[in-house]
């Protein structure tokens, strides 16, 4: 904790800067080394950025709880299912949503995801170069997550509006007001929209994720209408960002880094591991709130029930106290614990999606443009909170991009 | 080398049985559901990135 020669103020570090979101490592590593458990100096909430004391307090929900109250609420009326409810209720809700994202299951569509990839790089590969953010990162997801809510395509330009106005609402971080009334408009749109595809399928049930849910027992009884709308509200934005946010950090990366994209040009094999590295150093999702339940301390700080802690993922995957050379990215790693999904009862639900949508559209990528950079004279830019690359203008040697 | 799941532990994460098949394999909701607890020799690199690499440090190794 000592601040002899300090010339920054940790505590004054912006979580929710551009800045920070385009390179938050060395950061989260100052703070490692300054004030490990900090207070804000925004909200005076508890920051958490070790990765043993996230991890803690990760897998105890009854002191670090995801139940908030409803103002930290993204727009919604009552609680995302299961993100925003705890165990036990919560762990009656993942039995029925685990078996429809598990590895397995996202297994059969891995052909498809793999197509998608390759039908969106048919569109610009000739091009010689493009923004990656619209052209590829935004697309990626969108076919899966139609697919298994079982919607229209033509109303995915909808969606993804939906899931911005919640997510990262125009004004954002400078605005608060002006955000929190678009993202209550936006979340008034979403139940709309899920209100009729609820009526819908009740009429006519097909092979998709509100059918099922419609048929879904707890302690066999039927689960409640809202209850299959704060699943559907839910698993619209975040079936719709992170994978977009992952792929945009992961590629930045690789442009501004050479020596690592040769080594998985060379070697494809080494993509499912320089995925994991990559989720690490990255970590897109740098940050989640939790309400704490009871007084705890962690490291030499006293938390009070009610106060909204933030616990630093991205920082806890860069600690040197849980990796070996945390500061460094190695695609060669063999350890490798990262939280990126996060861990305990609230493991993302759909990270085996993830998963399989990183690697398909690594590799299809790379087999096809092995080599390019950032455009010259152009800066990536970063969005704050969920760190997407909304601007990352990428370009190829026409010659190189090979054909399918 | 003996292994150990912590099923109060599991969450599900799956990195077990995409890195360690011989020894791991997923159950419905894709939680880990552990296929042998006597590792032979060729399996042991497999069993230690099975351990390395569960966030929830479920997995315990036992050396001979």
């Amino acid at each position: 904790m000592a601040a002899d020669d300090s010339d920054i103020d940790a505590g004054s570090v912006n979580l929710f800067s551009p800045e920070f979101a385009a390179c938050p490592q060395p950061t989260y590593r100052d703070l490692h080394a300054r004030c490990p458990v900090m207070r804000s100096p925004l909200t005076g909430g508890p920051i958490l950025t070790r990765y043993e004391d996230v991890v803690w307090a990760l897998r105890h929900p009854e002191i670090f709880s995801s139940e908030m109250e409803m103002q930290m609420a993204l727009g919604t009326q009552r609680p995302m299912i299961p993100q925003q409810i705890d165990p036990p209720v919560q762990t009656k809700f993942r039995k029925i949503l685990d078996p429809q994202f598990s590895r397995k299951r996202m297994q059969l569509i891995e052909p498809e995801l793999r197509a998608h990839a390759n039908r969106l790089i048919d569109e610009f590969i000739d091009d010689g170069g493009c923004e990656f953010n619209s052209s590829f990162a935004i697309p990626i997801p969108c076919n899966a997550f139609l697919a298994l809510l079982g919607l229209p395509r033509e109303d995915l330009d909808l969606f993804l509006g939906l899931k911005d106005g919640i997510i990262r609402p125009a004004g954002g971080f400078e605005d608060p007001e002006g955000a929190a009334r678009i993202r209550v408009e936006s979340g008034r749109q979403i139940y709309a929209y899920f209100e009729d595809v609820i009526a819908d399928r009740t009429k006519r049930p097909r092979d998709d994720m509100v059918s099922y849910l419609l048929k879904a027992e707890i302690d066999g009884q039927r689960i409640s209408h809202n209850d299959i709308l704060d699943i559907t509200f839910l698993l619209l934005i975040a079936g719709l960002d992170t994978v977009t946010s992952t792929l945009g950090c992961n590629t930045a990366f690789l442009a501004a880094n050479p020596e690592h994209r040769r080594r998985i040009v060379e070697d494809p094999e080494l993509i499912p591991n320089a995925v994991e590295e990559l989720l690490r150093w990255e970590t897109p999702v740098t940050t989640v709130p939790r309400v704490v339940k009871q007084k705890v301390t962690i490291g030499d700080l006293e938390i009070q029930e009610g106060e909204v802690a933030m616990l630093l993922i991205g920082a806890a995957d860069v600690d040197d106290a849980a990796f070996p050379e945390a500061g460094r990215v190695d695609f060669d790693r063999e350890s490798n614990r990262h939280v990126a999904f996060g861990a305990g009862p609230h493991r993302c639900l759909g990270s085996h999606l993830a998963r399989f949508e990183l690697t398909t559209a690594m590799e299809e990528w790379h087999r096809r443009i092995p080599d390019y950079a950032i455009e010259p004279g152009e800066t990536p830019r970063y969005s704050p909170g969920i760190r997407e690359v909304q601007y990352l203008p990428l370009v190829w040697e026409r010659s190189a991009g090979s054909a399918r | 080398m003996k292994i150990r799941v912590d099923m109060e532990l599991c969450v599900g994460h799956g990195r077990c049985y995409m890195l360690a098949p011989d020894l791991f394999d997923e159950d419905e909701r894709g939680y880990c559901k552990l296929l042998r607890e006597d590792v032979p020799p060729e399996l042991q690199p497999q069993a230690r990135m099975g351990e390395a690499n569960c966030p929830e440090g479920a997995i315990e190794i036992e050396e001979d």
